[in-house]
């Protein structure tokens, strides 16, 4: 944990509210990332983030300091996130987390890869791509959109991902491959590369 | 392909994310599996793109009162805020009210002006006669002063700043 930060918690602890302000202002922005990409809807993840904070503040005395402050943040909003939109949670199809041949059938493998070249940061696709990824992401099951951003944004490890989904390893890997198929399938439809395109283009990476 | 069943869902593992065991299984099957490999290539090339498009999101927002909002939620936070008044704390209130009545604020801005022009045009009222407005122009906005019986009385136009 920073220096300044475990500063700022001394103080905010104490009751300064301008620490308390600062620890805010820090991390506001990536705990509203993280609140948006579950929920979707920019009021509710506005909402949220700020209850968030507020929770923060409530349980400040039981901080230790064992994780970074931000980390802290990041799990209680996400935790909010998930309740809020877990009423989303369907059964039937999406509710099945193991990897079928089915799954593995339709080609399409490295395509986007190929098509983003070699050096992403200079690619115009990669570019627009980026531009659709919220989009795409707010297309996907409450579940593979949680998964999503707790890995990629929270940047949880398959243990901690298991521990806060209350899912096993396993699971954690094949949900997380529907989660990246179904987005990808997404930005390729994006990029204008059909399906049959993408069967015909397969294995080559 | 079967084989895949159990290695396309290891791809994008991080390190410390699978066992030694899983983690040379998973080397020795990409080696000779194209659709694999394919597969690693796109996670490799997104990774990284959903975090910041989210973030650029965020960054997108405008973040000036979120944090007053938070501490207005806390109420013991809130005294202590009002108490110890920050640096910026009492300007902030005042921005925000400018930015709220933009009309009245410019009107405010340029009461001063106006009142100024409106004592030259009446210590120079003999050089025009009366009824007669007289154009005068200041910071390229255009005021008519009347002359009446009564004195020099200016004539507010729109007050709206530009590009407003």
């Amino acid at each position: 944990m920073e220096a300044d930060d475990l500063a700022l918690v001394s103080r905010a602890k104490a009751g300064d509210p301008e620490a308390f302000r600062a620890l805010v202002v820090r991390t506001q922005r990536k705990v509203y990332a993280v609140a948006l990409g579950i929920v979707k809807d920019r009021d509710l993840a506005w909402d949220i983030s700020q209850e968030a904070f507020v929770r923060v503040h409530a349980h400040l005395s039981e901080f230790k300091g064992e994780s970074s402050f931000s980390t802290w943040a990041l799990r209680i909003v996400s935790h909010l996130a998930i309740d809020s939109v877990r009423k989303e949670r369907t059964a039937a199809k999406d509710d099945i987390d193991d990897v079928r041949e089915t799954d593995l059938a339709g080609g399409g493998e490295g395509i986007l890869a190929t098509a983003l070249g070699n050096d992403p940061q200079e690619n115009a696709l990669r570019r627009e791509l980026a531009g659709k990824m919220a989009e795409a992401l707010a297309q996907l099951p409450e579940k593979h959109r949680t998964i999503l951003v707790l890995r990629e944004v929270e940047g949880l490890s398959y243990e901690e991902l298991a521990e806060r989904l209350g899912i096993h390893k396993g699971t954690v890997m094949s949900r997380l491959f529907h989660a990246r198929k179904k987005m990808q399938a997404l930005l390729r439809e994006y990029a204008g590369i059909e399906p049959e395109e993408a069967a015909e283009g397969g294995a080559e990476p | 392909m079967t084989v895949c069943l159990l290695f396309a869902p290891m791809i994008g593992a991080r390190p410390g994310d699978l066992t030694g065991e899983e983690a040379s299984a998973l080397a020795e099957h990409l080696a000779s599996c194209n659709a694999c490999q394919g597969r690693l290539a796109d996670e490799e090339v997104l990774s990284g793109m959903l975090s910041e498009a989210l973030m650029a999101e965020a960054n997108r927002r405008d973040f000036s009162a979120f944090s007053d909002e938070v501490l207005a939620r806390i109420p013991t936070l809130e005294r202590a805020g009002a108490r110890t008044a920050p640096q910026g704390g009492m300007l902030r209130p005042i921005l925000g009210w400018v930015r709220h009545h933009r009309l009245l604020a410019a009107a405010s801005a340029l009461a001063p002006t106006l009142a100024a022009l409106a004592l030259i045009v009446y210590l120079g009222q003999g050089s025009a006669p009366e009824g007669a407005p007289v154009e005068v122009s200041s910071e390229g906005r255009s005021t008519m002063v009347l002359e009446t019986s009564e004195g020099p009385v200016v004539l507010l136009g729109d007050l709206e700043p530009e590009g407003s």
